[in-house]
């Protein structure tokens, strides 16, 4: 019977993304081992965010409520609307906390070969928003790889016609890093992109 | 067992947190898999060596039966002109599509490679003006190098002048071919000499030189809609890059 309880709790674990089956085993008996109440807790937590998460009804943003905190927020900028392709994203912009205004998330990007065209993401949703709530720059965020260029370009021709202002956030080399690592493609996006100083 | 090779990027799939799985043309293993560590992380070692299209050298670590590891990939053409223009990067994905669709892994074929690279380096260079003849042009010269192409000049069976293109049979087929038993009542697509005469030429010129053939609109989209048939019927499926292509170009909302 334990031994069924403690192998349907590495299957389970084993799902998520990153965790083998012997990161789910290790994970499993360090659940066994914990206080009952933080173990409960936890499940707890999951259960709730799976009962009570949604997406906000204005930006895709995972929030509890019909609209997320952000959107709600009397201290933003609503002329600005920075677009990112997932809600992880998102939290990352956040915390670097240097953008005031709002988001939109697409909730992925545009693949021709995988068959993921602007219909399967909130594209048009975010077009109504431009057009009716004064919006005056967006500020593209897809991933700097081919899918979310490809994104970028398509949201950008679609919005120019609007009037609104597109920006792309920067190409360039990671803070940190060295020179000779980089590749060309990076090295003349960076290059392309400099700042006078 | 390392080894190395050269190799076109045709598709990633992320896999996991950080890593891809890397579908490569190559020049001495045909199509391959391989999968590559990390490389989503800001700060990879791989920079923009995996983005599709790009032409590296490759180093692999593991049996070629299993999936290998990208141990080091170095750009020797990124194609980025590609990537970074919209309409031709969904046309090469197009491309991409035949050939990941229609070639079986793992068969080397250099002159495929090499035939491939010639299209891409040909797109890059090539004017705005000629691009939407120059990818139905790049389509069919594949289909050719893969034994694929429809055959629109002359019936398919006896050699007969005909305008009419059966899907099913892949070719032109005279009244009195179709009306035999395989062939009777199967849907045709009735052609004109413009797209039998630009089809023509778009296999037999030498690729350089095939910016000199300059179709009108309307056979470019005649014989457009007629390779997606002819290629949706080889794969009992519609290409999804056709129809992104589709939605993509349709008519959009006026703005207010």
């Amino acid at each position: 019977m334990s031994g069924s309880l403690v192998e349907n709790l590495i299957n389970e674990l084993s799902r998520l993304p990153g965790i083998g089956r012997k990161t789910a085993q290790r994970l499993s008996f360090f659940i066994i081992g914990m206080p009952g109440e933080e173990a409960i807790s936890m499940a707890n937590a999951i259960i709730k965010i799976k009962e009570k998460a949604r997406f906000c009804k204005n930006c895709f943003n995972i929030t509890e409520d019909e609209v997320c905190s952000i959107c709600r927020d009397p201290g933003r900028d609503r002329s600005k609307i920075c677009v990112v392709e997932e809600p992880s994203n998102l939290i990352v912009i956040e915390n670097a906390r240097i953008f005031r205004g709002l988001y939109h998330v697409l909730l992925g990007s545009l693949s021709p070969i995988d068959g993921i065209t602007p219909e399967r993401l909130k594209i048009n949703e975010l077009t109504k928003r431009v057009k009716e709530d004064n919006v005056s720059e967006v500020i593209i965020a897809t991933n700097p790889n081919t899918k979310g260029e490809t994104t970028a370009q398509y949201i950008s021709q679609l919005l120019k016609p609007l009037g609104v202002k597109i920006t792309r956030i920067a190409y360039g080399l990671p803070i940190g890093g060295d020179i000779e690592f980089a590749d060309e493609v990076t090295i003349s996006k960076a290059l392309e992109g400099r700042n006078e100083m | 067992m390392l080894t190395g090779t050269e190799g076109i990027v045709l598709k990633t799939q992320k896999y996991g947190d950080a890593d891809l799985i890397v579908t490569y043309l190559t020049s001495d293993r045909g199509i391959i898999n391989a999968f590559a560590k990390s490389p989503r992380k800001t700060r990879s070692r791989f920079g923009s060596s995996l983005e599709p299209l790009t032409h590296a050298r490759i180093s692999l670590w593991g049996k070629e039966q299993s999936l290998p590891r990208i141990t080091q990939a170095d750009i020797i053409n990124s194609f980025r002109q590609i990537r970074d223009n919209f309409q031709d990067f969904i046309n090469a994905s197009k491309l991409v599509e035949m050939l990941i669709s229609l070639i079986p892994e793992g068969i080397p074929n250099k002159r495929l490679f090499a035939f491939f690279l010639n299209i891409l380096n040909f797109i890059k260079s090539s004017g705005q003006e000629t691009k939407e003849a120059l990818h139905l042009i790049a389509q069919i010269r594949l289909l050719t190098a893969i034994g694929y192409a429809p055959r629109l000049k002359g019936c398919g069976k006896c050699g007969t002048r005909s305008l009419d293109f059966y899907p099913d049979s892949g070719t032109t087929l005279c009244g009195k071919c179709a009306s035999l038993p395989l062939a009777k009542g199967k849907p045709f697509i009735r052609i004109n000499n413009k797209v039998i005469h630009f089809y023509t030429h778009s296999i037999e010129w030498p690729i350089n030189i095939s910016n000199r053939l300059k179709p009108n609109p309307e056979t470019l989209t005649e014989l457009s809609g007629l390779l997606d048939k002819h290629l949706t019927y080889l794969l009992s499926k519609k290409l999804r890059s056709s129809e992104f292509l589709a939605a993509t170009t349709r008519p959009r909302p006026r703005p207010f």
